[in-house]
């Protein structure tokens, strides 16, 4: 077996929303932290949002709760990627 | 033997499996696709599915077409029976708590719309004492439990594959993207053609 690689909280949310959403790597890869995503981005709806958490979970080995996502999580890019950051410190 | 993923994942991934299996037989490899107890064509009552039910139904499936080999995809592993004398091929696995908690979300998010409050803590509780409807699915209570602990098997005969872009680990990784994870199906020929040629290399060694 090859061995597991850590991941940046950063390159996992990258990695993920180009999964989910079905986006380019370019596209992905052009993400600043001021990256409007929720309203902004067609195709993350609420559906994709529960399989973004999902996968955030698994890929970061975090826990997200019920009462820690609300709008402004998915605001931005660097709303995100701070909320990864804090979860897998906790 | 190919064991298709579990629940909505099977949807999204349908076409990615026929691609494999016409690309198995372009190798000179024959496969079958067995519907589980429950889903698809099987008169089978969903609710009242277990675990141990896919497991023994593909373990009659694999010795009445004396079968030595057994491939599995994401949940599909989660399904496979321990039978000594086999070699499994595991795509991309999964556990079962994930897939729940991924169900749950989307129900969530489904009744959030249609104006319901719901919590995953709610949908767990209901799961206990009966049936519940998740993405489409009938899971009853002991299907339920049973997944919400299901982990990823570990045989001595199995060889793991993932994607390129998994960081998880693996004995081969082929590129492709995600299918299941897609909103709407699609396909990828390029990764059914990397999955066939996979299994048929690990099929004759």
């Amino acid at each position: 077996m090859q061995n597991e690689v850590t991941l940046t909280p950063e390159a996992a949310v990258r990695a993920v929303m180009q999964d989910i959403l079905g986006l380019s790597a370019e596209q992905v890869a052009d993400f600043t932290s001021e990256t409007e995503l929720f309203g902004a981005l067609p195709e993350l709806d609420s559906m994709a949002v529960a399989g973004l958490l999902t996968e955030l979970e698994d890929r970061l080995d975090i826990m997200i709760e019920d009462d820690e996502v609300d709008g402004e999580l998915f605001e931005t890019f660097g709303n995100l990627v701070a909320f990864a950051e804090m979860k897998v410190t906790e | 033997m190919l064991v298709p993923p579990l629940f909505d994942e099977m949807n999204r991934m349908r076409k990615l499996l026929a691609d494999v299996m016409r690309e198995l037989d372009s190798l000179g490899v024959g496969s079958f696709l067995p519907d589980l107890p429950g889903t698809n064509e099987s008169l089978a009552e969903p609710e009242h599915i277990t675990l141990v039910d896919w497991q023994k139904a593909l373990q009659v499936c694999a010795q009445q077409h004396k079968i030595s080999h057994i491939a599995s995809f994401r949940g599909g592993a989660l399904a496979l029976p321990e039978i000594p004398s086999a070699h499994y091929w595991i795509f991309s696995p999964v556990k079962g708590a994930t897939l729940l908690r991924m169900m749950m979300r989307t129900k969530v998010a489904a009744d959030r719309e249609a104006g319901l409050t719901t919590t995953i803590g709610d949908l767990s509780t209901r799961a206990a004492s009966g049936p519940l409807e998740l993405a489409g699915n009938m899971i009853g209570p002991d299907l339920f439990t049973q997944l919400e602990v299901a982990q990823i098997p570990e045989w001595e005969k199995q060889r793991t594959v993932r994607l390129d872009s998994d960081q998880k680990p693996a004995d081969a990784r082929i590129p492709g993207s995600p299918l299941w994870l897609r909103a709407e199906p699609d396909d990828d020929p390029a990764m059914s053609v990397a999955i066939a040629r996979d299994i048929a290399v690990w099929i004759t060694a």
